[in-house]
């Protein structure tokens, strides 16, 4: 599928339905069946991608409607990961877990999930995967020497998944690094970790960075200035940063530094459930064109729309599309 | 029949327990009673509540719509406060008799006075029209009563004012500030809130303990502080000014609702790093529900006047009985100055609100709207949290202080937080051990906060609660919510 200048996407995860948040609870209390959750998930997830499309987003994804949160659906799967199962009061909580020796080294198994979203879209489909830096911030470390030793081991695991999903048909894949703000000094390693993720893998790859949204709300301010220069090394293909609910006045950035990345520009405050207007989406836009070519930007949400009630969401999304098309024919596309 | 007997220190109640299964037993054996409605009373002893209240000495709680043989037709709550034991068992049999007689029909059995308006969630009833009337005409209340509304405070004077307290919250502000700076994430602007402001009394001494701790380490963050003073009331906030005169330049007045500071603070979404509240909570809309056998009732009110107060008020105000339903409303919408004098119109309000008593009846929760349940809170979510609490509980659903709660963390910014003083009930089980019920402060309504419901609200939007009790004076009831940022 072609896409258009300036195409449209969402960073990951689609609103998150309270009665499939009743369901998921109800299966860590064992009143319902695994297999049962896992065809709530297939039903979940088709309609996320239905929306995603009638709202016209250009490039969806399958709105994680299967993750707990960034982290378990990630980390459960990981093998040498120790998860204590009874942790968790509600769905959405972190599992605790450690890692007591050093991972073997496998995939995870979530390309199936990949071919599902595959199977019921014809639009252009993203898959994202939280980044080793992230896991290791969830991680009792009792094992390796460092963090970065251990988070070199997770990309190295992660890898050969990244592989799997390229297999199974994925042609950008997004990693989610949201902890590199609040860890800034983590990215002299951070980077270094990063390119060993994506280190043979022949998709593109977009980083996500943003300033947390956990329980929909940031987790830490500040400026991305702590990017650069060392974001320069990273070996992607486009960074998708958080503009919408912070004001464009990092984007001068890019003048600075002149990245060769392409922009996932943030134009959807995911933290309000205020819906912006496609005019004003049309001038964040505008604004990220003064410091990127359009031919390298994608409008997205500042993050993922999962604490969004699904009515706000999809009408955000809506405006999304609207305010890329209103720019888009500006330039006579 | 079930008897729970709530023992409180220093109250002899055991004599009254005597006397009323005594009571109970004689209407059983005169026929007052049935056999199967002896069986399935439900008799609730010594509610934990404020010495001025809603209730008479016994209440009679019906159960409305439709009865199975399972189910209770009415429950009894006694206040072993308001009478002794010769005069309970008159009150007794009197409530009992009246309920089994008035069974079925409409009004409910207590209505032995003038109703003031139809059965309804306590939220809604017009003894919270009194309430705002009450903060709205303070000045008046208080030159009528000769004292500021502090001084009706149990001890005499707010907690929140406690020079100790203020200073260990000033210092843990501080603190906070010294970390940030530490990170280099000190924001350019300190932002601090306090909603619901009294005197200003609080506000005067946190700043100025701030700047002199400031002075004192020499950290200059007292020129970024900007302390906004949020109240409902324009006539407080004015007041207010004069204790903290001496920062005025650091001061912001906020007329604000407490439900939805939100509202009016939405450009400082993310940026405020602490809010507090003292007595606010306590202040606000709330209704109660009650768990028995596994069903979920709400507890629907109807305001009244007993009878013989009506007789009296009405008398003293020259107005006939059946009037006085319109002169009340007349009171509410226009103030005291409906009456020709206003020092007789105040009179009037005292009088009203003092004689002024909740009926109840309890409706299965399975036949109410779901808009009779606060905010986002359905049938099905709130037996999700129940799912810890004791099977058979009466509680609060603090609707008002909910929804304050939800419209107010989202002005926290990622490191700030929030603390709450007021009369919490911190766990499930301390239902179980006694009703904590409304009370009247002065012209005001005061209830406790179901703080085990805030402590779940909070976990959804990302906060972690704690209680602490508070410690500066030897006797407070009050504690202190704080929270901490959940991961």
């Amino acid at each position: 599928m072609k896409l258009p200048m300036i195409p449209t996407s969402v960073v990951g995860s689609y609103s998150m339905p309270g009665w499939l948040e009743r369901l998921k609870t109800e299966y860590f209390a064992r009143r319902i069946s695994r297999h049962d959750l896992e065809e709530i998930h297939d039903n979940a997830v088709k309609a996320a991608i239905k929306d995603q499309e009638v709202a016209g987003v250009d490039v969806i994804t399958d709105g994680e409607m299967r993750r707990d949160n960034m982290m378990d659906y990630f980390l459960e799967r990981l093998p040498g990961v120790q998860i204590d199962r009874s942790s968790k009061k509600f769905y959405y909580d972190f599992y605790n877990c450690s890692v007591q020796g050093k991972l073997p080294m496998a995939p995870l198994g979530v390309a199936d999930d990949f071919r599902f979203l595959r199977k019921f879209t014809e639009h252009e489909a993203k898959f994202c995967v939280t980044g080793p830096h992230a896991l290791t911030k969830r991680i009792h470390n009792e094992f390796y020497p460092s963090e970065e030793a251990l988070a070199m081991d997770l990309a190295r695991a992660l890898n050969l998944e990244l592989k799997e999903l390229v297999k199974a048909g994925a042609r950008l894949i997004q990693i989610d690094e949201p902890y590199y703000s609040g860890f800034p000094d983590d990215l002299t390693w951070g980077v270094k970790v990063l390119n060993a993720l994506v280190e043979g893998v022949d998709a593109k790859i977009a980083v996500h960075i943003c300033y947390g949204n956990r329980y929909g709300k940031p987790s830490w301010e500040g400026s991305y200035r702590y990017l650069f220069p060392r974001i320069l090394e990273a070996k992607v293909d486009q960074l998708t940063l958080e503009f919408a609910r912070r004001g464009g006045e990092d984007l001068d950035l890019f003048r600075e530094f002149k990245p060769a990345f392409e922009l996932g520009v943030g134009v959807i405050d995911v933290k309000t459930q205020a819906v912006e207007t496609p005019d004003m989406v049309a001038e964040r836009i505008r604004k990220a064109l003064e410091f990127v070519p359009a031919e390298r930007v994608t409008a997205m949400p500042d993050c993922g729309c999962f604490h969004l009630p699904r009515d706000v969401a999809f009408a955000k999304l809506c405006a999304m599309v609207e305010g890329a098309r209103i720019v888009r024919k500006e330039l006579g596309h | 029949m079930i008897l729970q007997w709530n023992h409180l220190p220093r109250k002899t109640s055991a004599a009254s327990v005597q006397d009323i299964v005594a009571s109970l037993q004689t209407m059983l054996e005169e026929g007052c009673l049935e056999q199967d409605q002896f069986a399935s009373l439900c008799v609730h002893l010594d509610w934990i509540q404020y010495k001025q209240n809603f209730r008479e000495a016994v209440t009679v709680v019906p159960y409305a719509g439709e009865h199975t043989a399972a189910s209770p037709l009415y429950e009894v709550h006694v206040d072993l406060r308001q009478a002794g034991p010769g005069a309970l068992r008159v009150a007794m049999q009197h409530a009992m008799g009246a309920a089994h007689a008035g069974f079925g029909h409409h009004p409910a059995p207590n209505a032995e006075g003038v109703a003031l308006e139809d059965f309804q969630p306590f939220r809604s009833s017009i003894a919270w029209r009194f309430n705002w009337l009450y903060w709205q005409r303070l000045a008046d209340w208080e030159q009528s009563t000769g004292r500021g509304y502090e001084e009706a405070l149990p001890g005499g004077k707010s907690d929140a004012n406690h020079p100790q307290a203020v200073a260990d919250g000033v210092a843990d502000f501080w603190t906070l500030a010294r970390d940030l700076e530490v990170k280099n994430q000190l924001p350019a602007e300190l932002f601090v809130l306090e909603i619901g402001v009294g005197m200003g009394t609080r506000a005067g001494l946190w700043l100025d303990r701030f700047h002199k701790l400031d002075r004192e380490r020499g950290t200059n963050y007292y020129s970024r502080v900007r302390f906004l003073l949020g109240d409902y009331s324009p006539a407080t906030l004015e007041r207010s000014k004069a204790a903290v005169r001496a920062h005025m330049d650091r001061c912001s007045f906020v007329v604000l609702d407490a439900l939805n500071p939100m509202q009016t603070l939405s450009f400082l979404r993310h940026k405020v790093l602490h809010i507090h509240l003292t007595n606010v909570y306590d202040n606000l809309p709330d209704e109660e529900m009650a768990r028995r056998d596994g069903r979920l009732h709400l507890v629907e009110v109807r305001a009244y006047l007993p009878t013989a107060d009506a007789e009296r008020i009405a008398n003293e105000f020259e107005l006939a009985a059946r009037e006085l339903p319109r002169a009340i409303e007349r009171l509410l919408e226009v103030g005291p100055e409906h009456f020709p004098d206003r020092s007789r119109g105040v009179a009037f309000w005292q009088q009203v609100w003092a004689a002024m008593r909740l009926e109840e009846r309890m409706v299965c929760a399975d036949d109410v709207s779901p808009e009779a349940l606060p905010g986002d809170l359905d049938l099905a979510r709130l037996e999700e949290l129940l799912g810890e609490a004791p099977s058979d509980l009466r509680f609060h659903v603090n609707s008002g202080a909910l929804e304050s709660f939800r419209n107010t963390l989202p002005l926290l910014s990622t490191r700030g937080y929030l603390q709450v003083q007021d009369i919490f009930v911190t766990h499930w089980n301390e239902y179980q051990l006694g009703f904590h019920g409304p009370g009247k402060l002065d012209g005001s309504i005061v209830n406790w906060v179901n703080g085990a419901l805030l402590r779940e609200t909070a976990e959804r939007a990302g906060y972690d609660v704690h209680f602490a009790p508070f410690r500066y004076r030897e006797g407070s009831r009050t504690s202190m919510l704080y929270t901490t940022q959940r991961e």
